[in-house]
């Protein structure tokens, strides 16, 4: 039968890597974003030959499941690695990579081509007319985007983000198919323990279906002020 | 003291201005006035560099710009002693109405927060909305939002103030309480370009009037010699449909 004494054991176990999770999770937004904003000013401009690069890179994101990605960085970033530092004169066993790093870089990059539509369509959302007015009053370029673009941009986009958040932890349940611990991996190290699956998955579930709420419920908290105020 | 010279701008292959000649003394108040697609707005816009004249010149008191070899400094340095409304107001929404005002007093002037602040409540008390100070543009109407981006244009003293039709986009209920804002700017001895489909307004506000047709000026002179007394049969019959009854008809003498 169901133990609730084994899920409470569970929940609390599982409680222990939540603050690795949310943390890595971070620091892949983090660097999704800086990605992302590249990614999207180059489309905007349209640099030449770049662009395209980039088109063809995000349309190969957009199109792979996470998990053959992660895979393929698993087997393909310690080489990459490895061949690279060579040139410098580096001398790394691709062996020693941490598998985190693989789990970092792999999802900065997935990430990094919806980032790059979120911050494209959050500074779309300025108007022309407004930018035009900044250029009548005498404002320069720089002016323009710190005091009248990036403001209103980034409150659009702030709400997106935290959506992306919740995205990435999610995502990150695939980690454990390269050894690196979240939630997902410690209920089914933990259920292993025990012997006890269904206890571990249910705390699992209660624990991502937590997070979610909370960041669900800050998401709409900002949103209504955010329409208050304009 | 504001002087163009030859000003043509082409759209592609369209040409919208085909050059246009003309100076304004300090203190008029000149109004624009012809059928859409003139090139009215795009005249004003070009005195503020927000559309690329192709050829000609702009002299304003001691900046001169060649706009073929206008370069980004210049293009600041006119935009800095311009100010331009616009029909749709385009006031910033992420800010109140106070900052609004504020905000290129202390980014472009370099003025302390506090004489920004004290300015910006002399300029809402002339347009008669101090008391909206602390309100986000969107709760504002319409007419409202428009006095404030006049407040913010003459916050900057400006040596001339463009109005692209500024009451275009009201509700006719709140085009009056514009009107009036913009005539005491006109008493206050503010160098003005005004493009309008107000032609009563035009008419008493205007020290000249300005007819344009097809990128072309057609006429200028007093609102009396080009309301009552052209001989140009392009404005006769542009006004025409600007007066609606007989009795108006009879009165302008068309």
């Amino acid at each position: 039968m169901f133990k609730f004494d084994v899920l409470a054991e569970d929940f609390i176990g599982i409680l222990m890597v939540v603050p690795k999770t949310l943390l890595l999770a971070i620091l892949i937004l983090f660097l999704s974003t800086l990605l992302g904003g590249v990614i999207a000013l180059i489309q905007q401009y349209r640099i030449p030959v770049v662009a395209q690069i980039v088109k063809v890179f995000t349309s190969f994101l957009r199109g792979t499941p996470a998990v053959v990605l992660l895979y393929l960085m698993y087997y393909a970033l310690p080489q990459i690695a490895h061949l690279l530092l060579k040139i410098v004169g580096i001398e790394f066993n691709p062996h020693d990579l941490n598998p985190v790093v693989v789990v970092i870089v792999t999802f900065s990059l997935t990430m990094s081509a919806f980032q790059s539509e979120i911050i494209r369509g959050a500074f779309m959302s300025v108007s022309e007319g407004q930018i035009e007015a900044a250029h009548s009053l005498g404002y320069n370029f720089l002016q323009t985007l710190s005091r009248v673009i990036m403001p209103q941009a980034l409150m659009e986009a702030l709400p997106d983000f935290l959506n992306s958040y919740m995205v990435i932890i999610k995502a990150l349940s695939l980690a454990f198919l390269i050894t690196v611990v979240d939630i997902f991996a410690q209920a089914k190290i933990m259920g292993a323990m025990s012997f006890r699956y269904l206890e571990a998955f249910v705390a699992a579930a209660l624990i991502y279906w937590l997070i979610s709420a909370i960041l669900t419920a800050l998401i709409n908290r900002y949103e209504l002020r955010l329409r208050k105020a304009y | 003291m504001l002087t163009l010279k030859n000003l043509r701008v082409a759209f592609g292959e369209h040409e919208v201005l085909k050059g246009i000649d003309i100076t304004v003394q300090k203190g008029e108040v000149v109004t624009f006035i012809g059928p859409s697609g003139t090139g009215k707005t795009t005249l004003l816009r070009s005195i503020n560099y927000l559309e690329k004249p192709s050829d000609g010149e702009v002299k304003l008191s001691d900046v001169g710009i060649n706009f073929k070899s206008a370069n980004k400094k210049d293009i600041l340095k006119l935009r800095r002693k311009t100010a331009m409304v616009f029909q749709q107001f385009n006031l910033f929404k992420h800010k109140t109405v106070i900052e609004n005002v504020m905000d290129a007093q202390i980014a472009i002037q370099k003025k302390s927060k506090k004489e920004a602040y004290e300015k910006s409540c002399e300029e809402l008390e002339k347009v008669g909305l101090l008391e909206k100070k602390d309100m986000y543009p969107s709760r504002l109407s319409g007419g409202q939002q428009q006095r404030v981006s006049i407040a913010r244009a003459l916050a900057l003293e400006p040596e001339v103030i463009l109005f692209d039709e500024p009451t275009s986009a009201l509700d006719p209920e709140l085009v009056g309480e514009v009107l009036k804002v913009i005539e005491n700017v006109a008493r206050s001895g503010m160098t003005i370009l005004l493009v309008t489909h107000e032609m009563r307004f035009a008419k008493n506000i205007s020290s000249k009037v300005v007819f344009m047709d097809q990128g072309h000026i057609v006429e200028q002179g007093t609102p009396e010699e080009i309301f009552e007394k052209s001989t140009h049969i392009r404005t006769r019959q542009f006004l025409k449909e600007y007066y609606e009854t007989e009795e108006e008809l009879a009165v302008a003498n068309v």
